[in-house]
């Protein structure tokens, strides 16, 4: 007998898993969602949150430009406060770019895409950091900022309403078959150890770039490649719209307002594993060198950190059966392919398209199961309860949350004074017990993100889980620790100016001020005939790679 | 301007100097380049903390420890700057401070070892008086002391790592925390506010009565956030025990440091009223040199250009919290020479895997001789006037060994006095 029994297991807590878990739900499936890491831990929290226009892919692959275009007008209905209308630009800064002028032009007529020419005085008005290198601009409304994180929460926390669980740092590591069919799904808590089997009628592998590993339990194949791209943050927007540079879409070719930064991205190399994902000198450069042509001020903006993310490109070659198949993405009916009913995969695609491809999954799913209930999800908002979220999440400055007068607000206390995180805006995710280390409270609050790189925050949230949790000074440090080397892993890589000088004061209060080194060497002593000591543990700073 | 020696640097390195060439009947300029490290980096002089970067036994005595390092490390800064200077040093700052009004407390021989906002014992040697009941090498119980709504001394935490490092957990560690009258915990309030509000008595006894009704242990020490007085701690801090009818100790928090705040702005404000000339804000940009001496320097001062010719150069800059270094992505230079300090095929390069490590970061600075004078490859000087004290110099890096205070003393004192021979 299983420890519990569902309709559905969706594994992945990604963008498309979320999304998957809240059309079955919709539709009155009932369903658990498990995720190894913590909720929007893999690709969807490390993109550069761009909505797609369509402007990017209008020429090259029009199928997934004119899916952006319908999904963007979609999202911005039913999750309103996730997506920020930044409008963007296309900017050309070289001959070659405008000869590709025309082609872009002309996909965006084909795909529907809001186009319309200006003047480069007209953008420069608009956006004064505009470089003196741009020669052409085109005003594509309808790009904008996506809050990849909040978006998860949103799906997840709506399907909860519903009845669907939620079980964060729980890895699917077994399957169990009635025959040619799944029954069910062993499960095992990453922290703790302990193991858990779900009986259930159909599983769903959401895990993008981790899906090939999901299909092997089963001996099935899911060709995925992992491809890295990296991206930097700057400490300031520069620009209020996205800007993208009007060519075939290469490397470092957009700069991302999101929130209060801008984000550089990105590049595009294929890595063995999806959780090797190094970033390169060469990489950091070639976005900066790249961001500048478009926009004044790159090269002397704060750079506060370098993060890496993994796109799951889904290899087309071999697979020519079982699956309804988009440009974009794939569902793959492992029923149909390789005869393991109860079992299917979504691949490919990406967040601005989430919704799409889990229509397309759970109108599978709900077929095998005999529901006939339709998709809702196009219409039903996230937020379909009054003030839903507020209580997720306040994020006052900019999205549009009510706020309190501006003279109040200032005089309150403040938690991550870089990223403007109140207190009350952590105490509901200390106790939520999906939330285990300060990195899920940062996803969710976005504490630790600013300049500072959680150099002041990082003790108070460390204080937190002693007073709201009651967990030990171990524990504790140990969580203060590993969230101050996974901010400092991406901080690493720009290394200069201002950073620099952070770095010192970081390395000051906590070595020097708190003598922290030596109480992690208490805790966690070096193994005998080592010298060195006083890091975190190996294993505790590979286990987490966040942005 | 015209100056005897001028001294560049706004940490404890560039006091420490101007005072020594103060006291020695001299007549140094201080200028500083931005915001004083004492600020964030500061809260007692910490001289020897621990043998290596990597020893977990802290020391007993810095003094010693201090000879062995440089007996085993020729080229430490504590070697170049020498014992004498670290002596000598400290007496003169020790001096100072009682001259200053401050009531500090420690000698070369001994470390305390205190407990930190995080709760981990440190040792340091030179404090204030109003930290030294937290030593602990006394056994009596802690009792850790917050305030509702204040975030940057969390009791809870510092009892919860306390209790288990402090002599093995035998010892008895507690939190407590306490409402603070007409704060309301919903409002922002940071160190600075509390402690302005400690310096008003009816405040003060109000708090002291509900710590007294809320700490159950008789005879118990009771550690607060370092909030007891922006300025007249002295009073403050003694006040505060009397009405308590317990010990208390300061801990240093997150900045704004408010016994960081204490010392600098005194200290700068003494050096002011005896008769130094300060330049605010004034980060260099140039050194003119001729004839293997520096002329002048040359400053971006409060909107405009300014020089100072001096007959000696003293940097005692601290790092880059100051601005002491230009650092670009591959190359780090220093601003007066245009001196290439490090050069790095990646900016990852500077930085340990873990913050938690020695950073290569932290060693940048000019290559000195035993005079302390920045060299050149050849081992020449850049400049005979020139002397480099504190984080300027290569190879000084006090943290992980816990050595900020001691080190800014021996080698600000010792350069003074080469500056003064030059």
């Amino acid at each position: 007998m299983p420890d519990t029994s569902t309709g559905v297991v969706v594994i992945g807590g990604g963008s498309t898993g979320a999304g998957v878990l809240r059309d079955l739900t919709l539709r009155g499936i009932d369903a658990i969602l498990v995720e190894k890491g913590d909720l929007a831990s893999g690709t969807t929290g490390r993109s550069h949150g761009l909505l797609h226009s369509g402007g990017r892919y209008c020429v090259n692959d029009l199928a997934a430009a004119i899916e952006c275009v319908e999904e963007g007008r979609i999202l911005r209905r039913i999750a309103r406060t996730t997506v920020e209308d930044t409008g963007g630009y296309f900017v050309s800064v070289s001959e070659e770019d405008e000869a590709w002028e025309p082609r872009f032009v002309e996909g965006c007529q084909k795909a529907g895409i809001t186009c319309e020419r200006i003047s480069v005085e007209e953008a420069r008005r608009r956006e004064p950091a505009l470089s003196t290198r741009v020669r052409t601009v085109f005003w594509v409304p309808e790009d904008g900022h996506l809050d990849p994180f909040y978006l998860v929460v949103g799906n997840v926390e709506s399907a909860r309403r519903r009845g669907a669980q939620i079980r964060t740092y729980t890895e699917a590591i077994g399957f169990t078959r009635t025959g040619n069919r799944i029954s069910g799904v062993l499960t095992r808590d990453a922290m703790t150890g302990e193991e858990t089997s779900i009986g259930c009628q159909a599983v769903v592998n959401a895990t993008g770039a981790w899906s090939g590993f999901v299909a092997r339990l089963l001996d099935v194949e899911v060709k995925v490649v992992p491809v890295k791209g990296v991206m930097v943050v700057l400490s300031r927007r520069l620009a209020h719209a996205a800007i993208n540079r009007c060519h075939k879409p290469g490397d470092g070719d957009i700069v991302v307002p999101g929130l209060s930064v801008a984000i550089l991205g990105t590049t595009a190399v294929k890595v063995p594993h999806p959780e090797v994902l190094p970033i390169e000198w060469d990489e950091v450069q070639l976005l900066i060198d790249e961001g500048a042509k478009m926009l004044d001020g790159v090269t002397t903006a704060r750079a506060m950190r370098a993060y890496a993310g993994v796109r799951p490109l889904y290899d087309l070659g071999a697979e020519a059966e079982g699956r309804e198949m988009s440009r974009n993405f794939a569902v793959i009916d492992h029923e149909e392919r390789d005869g393991v009913a109860g079992f299917t995969s979504i691949v490919g695609g990406k967040v601005t398209t989430y919704r799409l491809m889990a229509e397309r999954v759970a109108d599978l799913v709900a077929r095998r199961l005999g529901v006939t209930n339709p998709c809702t999800t196009a219409e039903v908002p996230l937020n379909d309860r009054e003030d839903e979220m507020d209580q997720l999440r306040h994020r006052p400055a900019q999205l549009g949350v009510p706020k309190p007068h501006g003279d109040e607000l200032a005089l309150q206390p403040l938690l991550c004074e870089c990223e403007l995180v109140r207190p009350q805006d952590v105490e509901g995710w200390m106790k939520d017990p999906a939330v285990r280390t300060l990195e899920d409270i940062r996803r969710r609050t976005r504490s630790g993100m600013g300049p500072c790189q959680a150099a002041i925050c990082s003790y108070r949230l460390a204080g937190r889980m002693v007073t709201d949790r009651g967990v030990d000074g171990q524990t504790a440090t140990r969580a203060m620790a590993d969230f101050l080397e996974t901010r400092w892993r991406g901080v690493r890589h720009v290394f200069w100016g201002s950073q620099l000088r952070q770095a010192q004061v970081t390395a000051g209060l906590h070595l020097e001020l708190f003598n922290a080194d030596r109480q992690l060497q208490e805790y966690f002593p070096p193994p005998l005939g080592e010298g060195q000591g006083g890091g975190v543990p190996a294993e505790a700073v590979e286990a987490v790679s966040q942005p | 301007m015209k100056a005897d020696i001028a001294v560049v640097g706004s940490g404890l390195t560039a006091l420490v100097a101007t005072r020594t060439l103060q006291k020695a009947g001299r007549n140094p300029v201080l200028i500083w380049p931005g915001l004083s490290s004492l600020y964030f980096l500061y809260a007692s002089v910490d001289v020897l903390g621990y043998a290596s970067a990597s020893s977990v036994q802290p020391l007993e005595e810095p003094v010693t420890g201090v000879r062995q390092l440089i007996a085993e490390n020729p080229d430490h800064p504590y070697a170049r700057a020498g014992l004498a200077a670290l002596e000598d040093g400290s007496n003169l700052l020790l001096e100072w401070l009682r001259e200053a009004g401050f009531n500090w407390q420690g000698t070369l021989a001994r470390n305390l070892l205190l407990p930190t906002a995080l709760g981990t014992p440190k040792p340091s040697c030179l404090v204030p008086a109003s930290m030294v009941a937290g030593d602990l090498h006394r056994d009596e119980p802690i009792v850790f002391c917050g305030f509702e709504g204040y975030q940057d001394f969390i009791p809870e935490l510092a009892a919860a790592n306390l209790s288990h490092g402090w002599n093995g957990g035998s010892r008895t560690v507690s939190a407590v925390r306490v409402s603070l009258p007409g704060v309301k915990p919903d409002r922002l309030f940071t160190s600075i506010d509390l402690a302005r509000n400690f310096e008003d008595g009816a405040f003060r006894r109000e708090v002291a009565g509900r710590l007294r009704r809320a700490v159950k242990e008789d005879g118990a020490r009771l550690g607060l956030p370092a909030v007891l007085g922006l300025t007249h701690d002295n009073d403050v801090h003694a006040e505060f025990e009397k009405e308590t009818g317990h010990p208390v100790f300061e801990i240093p928090t997150v900045p704004p440091s408010v016994l960081g705040l204490r010392l600098f702005d005194r200290l700068r404000r003494h050096l002011q009223e005896t008769g130094v000339e300060m330049i605010w804000a004034a980060p260099a940009h140039d050194a003119e040199v001729a004839n293997g001496r520096c002329a002048r320097i040359h400053l971006k001062a409060a909107g405009r250009e300014q020089s100072v010719e001096a007959r000696a150069y003293l940097l005692a800059l601290e790092d880059v919290v100051d601005g002491a270094w230009r650092a670009g992505p591959h190359t780090v230079r220093d601003p007066f020479f245009h001196q290439v300090l490090a050069q790095h095929a990646t900016p990852a390069e500077r930085t340990d895997e873990s913050l938690f490590q020695p950073q290569p970061f932290a060693t940048i600075g000019y290559p000195v001789n035993d005079r302390l004078q920045p060299i050149e490859k050849d081992g020449h000087p850049l400049a005979t006037n020139v002397f480099v004290a504190g984080g300027g110099i290569a190879g000084y890096d006090p943290t992980g060994i816990k050595a900020r205070g001691g080190m800014a003393i021996a080698t600000g004192y010792r350069a003074a006095q080469e500056a003064m021979a030059a």
